[in-house]
């Protein structure tokens, strides 16, 4: 996995990393999600998304901010299972 | 190509590596030195519309997977079947080595238009174009674009490259330069001591070293200039401090980085 979007795109969905990602490997149920989740197989490691996103929420993996470890392995479950990773979410960032 | 969700939900899960088959061909193909390129690419459904700036991803199939790289463009807007690409081929990416063994014919994957690194054609303001190495291309889009339009554009187009053969596409901006328009060329070769470079008579050093002396030649006014800069991410650091010490507010000075700062460039 090379990167992944962390606590501060959650609740925002700004989508800018969506618009620039050249491989289409940003994704969510915008009507369920509460973040957007990077594929860490399609991911090509360009960086695009780290610089195009307002909340800073996006980080190379092995710079992710300690507090906010866990999403490393957010993103990859969605691909697997999104309930899971929503539910992970959820935990990490309980519904104000 | 996965689904993006752009303003509305999903209603599944993408998979990973589906939509994946080639969907053009390689109909051009001019090596300007044995590492740079021009890779001429139709779509089998014509070119889509992009946005002068953009890039779109190349993909070639790789043990079963799709591996893809992104290119801007250097076709200017409203081009309906091939787009022009200028690569670098890196010896040991992963990508690059495999895209110069096609041939003319050969078929690949390209993608959907996307980036925010895009021309604003109503901008009034002077346009100062930075380029080092393959990263002229959207400049070349946004060039030929803006004299497409009525206005006629102001525009100075500053490149910065190792050795004279890599100055791509340097005819069809010498001939800009010499009839639209208030267009200025700057070549700069960075190596002038190369002997590929001996019969070089033009500008000389790294574009940070150019920049600031090209300003005062072209007079350039920051409170009416907007500069885009492309390529080395060290470079466009460089270029933004000079620009920023010159007094250019920072929303007039936009950049793309061809690859992540501080890290190789993957190709």
């Amino acid at each position: 996995m090379a990167y992944v979007i962390a606590e501060p795109c959650i609740d925002h969905t700004d989508q800018s990393c969506v618009a620039v990602c050249p491989v289409d490997c940003i994704t969510a149920d915008t009507m369920v999600d509460r973040k957007f989740y990077i594929d860490p197989d399609g991911c090509i490691d360009c960086g695009s998304c780290e610089t195009a996103c307002p909340n800073a929420a996006i980080f190379r993996v092995d710079q992710l901010p300690s507090e906010w470890a866990d999403f490393a392995r957010v993103d990859a479950t969605w691909y697997r299972d999104p309930a899971a990773a929503r539910a992970v979410v959820d935990g990490l960032a309980p519904v104000a | 190509m996965q689904t993006a969700t752009v303003g509305r939900a999903v209603s599944s899960v993408p998979v990973p590596g589906s939509d994946s088959a080639p969907n053009a061909t390689l109909s051009g193909r001019v090596d300007l030195t044995p590492t740079i390129a021009h890779f001429v690419v139709r779509p089998d459904d014509g070119a889509p519309a992009f946005v002068p700036g953009q890039y779109l991803a190349l993909g070639l199939p790789v043990d079963g997977r799709l591996l893809q790289r992104p290119y801007s463009t250097a076709s200017k807007k409203g081009t309906r079947d091939e787009l022009d690409f200028l690569v670098r081929l890196v010896r040991d990416g992963a990508f690059t080595p495999r895209l110069w063994h096609l041939d003319v014919g050969d078929r690949l994957r390209i993608g959907r238009p996307k980036g925010l690194f895009t021309l604003c054609p109503e901008d009034p303001r002077r346009h100062l174009f930075i380029a080092t190495g393959t990263g002229l291309a959207p400049f070349v889009s946004m060039l030929g674009t803006l004299l497409r339009e009525s206005r006629p554009p102001r525009a100075i187009v500053l490149h910065g490259v190792s050795h004279v053969g890599e100055l791509a596409y340097r005819d069809r901006l010498e001939r800009w330069a010499a009839d639209a328009g208030d267009i200025s060329y700057v070549p700069a070769i960075s190596r002038p001591n190369h002997p590929a470079n001996a019969d070089w008579r033009g500008a000389t050093g790294r574009i940070d070293t150019a920049l600031g002396p090209l300003c005062d030649a072209l007079d350039v006014d920051p409170a009416e200039t907007v500069a885009y800069m492309c390529g080395n991410p060290e470079m466009i650091a460089a270029g933004e401090r000079i620009l920023e010490a010159r007094g250019f507010p920072r929303d007039a000075i936009r950049s793309e980085h061809y690859w992540p700062a501080g890290s190789p460039a993957r190709a």
